[in-house]
């Protein structure tokens, strides 16, 4: 085994409707880019990325599950091993935010008790298009007392600072301790060593 | 009347008829003809054919000088009630007969709608039925879906690692013999000709720092 390369492993996942913008977000946060064409996810990807938080290298496992309900049995077993949960909608789509309390259901149906949530409201830079005003998604937010931002995957606006915040406030509330040696692990279920064991002593 | 003898229009028994039955048959057809047929295949014509021939009938005995009046007016109000019945009777014949080829149709209709609906249609509530013939039909199940991606995943993970591990070596050691990168000895394996400093040592543990260990030569 090299030289670890990072002192904290943090597990994310993306949720939310199927065309929202998931793996867009994702793309632009990990490689910077956009692609204007729709491929559907299927199953679930994810992809890696470092970043510098306080002093410490954190590894962001991001996982980005497809929206479409087909796919729903294979994405719900990933949300147990999520550290953080990044609820997606688009603003131009009705109901892709109706659908937010189902996808809320959800998280608490699968995920960690503790796990950190977001919301996105995705697409901003398409005023002209817009049917989600920006207050209804603060207030829905604020409801669930959980954080919110409007990004743009296009216009790369709030990208990188949703997923820093995200990173931050589960960083926060992780204890102090050496990192296991353990690299990127790829199993659905189980949860995270050392996360776990904070939120069951 | 000249035919069957009566006073007033109104009983004549080929009242409103005859105009047309002597139109109709003419001077060589044979009215009697209709008493020759069977029962359930008389026509409302055939009543008036028979209506004809009694009428006759009748005539020649009331020329005779037998009184008839009272015989004659139950004889005509027969008559009637044997047209209204035969009347009555083909009416219904046809209007079943209608009936029976809508119902017909019908039935061609639905059974060819179904037979062509088998193909594409849901064979019940939640069940698909699935084309054979179509080459992008669902083939895999979820578990084997769940399988295939897991692995995928665990590849991707693993080239990760790799790449990271390529990263460390490249930006650690590398400077020493960039243009080192085609130089293969065939000759010797790489495992075996390895005089690792101690510096190295560390590295060498890796895989990937025993397959390059032969730049260093």
């Amino acid at each position: 085994m090299a030289k670890k390369t990072y002192d904290l492993l943090f597990k994310l996942l993306l949720i939310g409707d199927s065309g929202v913008g998931k793996t867009c977000v994702l793309f632009r946060f990990s490689d910077d880019a956009f692609n204007t064409t729709f491929i559907s996810t299927i199953g679930i990807d994810f992809k890696i990325k470092t970043v510098e938080l306080q002093g410490k290298k954190i590894k962001l496992q991001i996982w980005d599950t497809a929206g479409q309900e087909r796919f729903h049995t294979i994405t719900t077993s990933y949300y147990r091993g999520a550290m953080g949960i990044m609820l997606v909608y688009d603003i131009t789509n009705a109901k892709s935010f109706e659908n937010i309390s189902k996808w809320l259901r959800n998280i608490d149906e699968h995920a960690n008790e503790d796990v950190e949530r977001m919301l996105l409201g995705n697409k901003c830079d398409m005023e002209d298009k817009r049917v989600v005003p920006k207050a209804k998604g603060e207030q829905i937010a604020r409801e669930h007392g959980i954080r919110f931002f409007e990004t743009s995957a296009k216009a790369n606006i709030n990208i990188e600072k949703a997923f820093l915040t995200l990173a931050e406030d589960i960083l926060r509330k992780t204890p102090v301790k050496e990192p296991n040696s353990e690299n990127v692990d790829i199993s659905s279920g189980g949860g995270v060593t050392g996360w776990k064991s904070k939120c069951c002593s | 009347c000249f035919y069957c003898g009566a006073v007033f229009e109104e009983t004549c028994i080929f009242y409103g008829l005859f105009y047309v039955l002597v139109m109709e048959f003419g001077e060589e057809s044979s009215p009697a003809l209709a008493f020759e047929k069977d029962a359930f295949e008389l026509t409302v014509e055939d009543v008036y054919d028979i209506s004809y021939v009694i009428g006759r009938d009748l005539l020649k005995i009331s020329s005779t000088g037998e009184e008839v009046s009272d015989l004659q007016f139950r004889i005509v109000r027969v008559l009637e009630m044997f047209e209204t019945l035969v009347n009555k009777y083909n009416l219904s014949l046809e209007e079943l007969k209608m009936e029976r080829d809508n119902l017909k149709s019908e039935l061609d209709r639905i059974i060819t709608e179904s037979s062509s609906r088998q193909g594409t249609q849901t064979a019940g509530p939640n069940q698909l039925v699935v084309d054979l013939t179509d080459p992008n039909r669902p083939r895999f199940t979820m578990q084997e879906l769940k399988e295939v991606l897991q692995e995928r995943n665990q590849l991707k993970a693993q080239l990760m690692v790799a790449q990271e591990e390529l990263q460390l070596y490249k930006s650690g050691i590398l400077p020493h013999a960039e243009p080192a990168m085609v130089e293969v000895d065939l000759d010797s394996p790489a495992a075996t000709d390895s005089p690792a400093t101690v510096n190295d040592a560390k590295e060498e543990k890796t895989t990937i720092g025993k397959l390059f260990s032969f730049r260093r030569k």
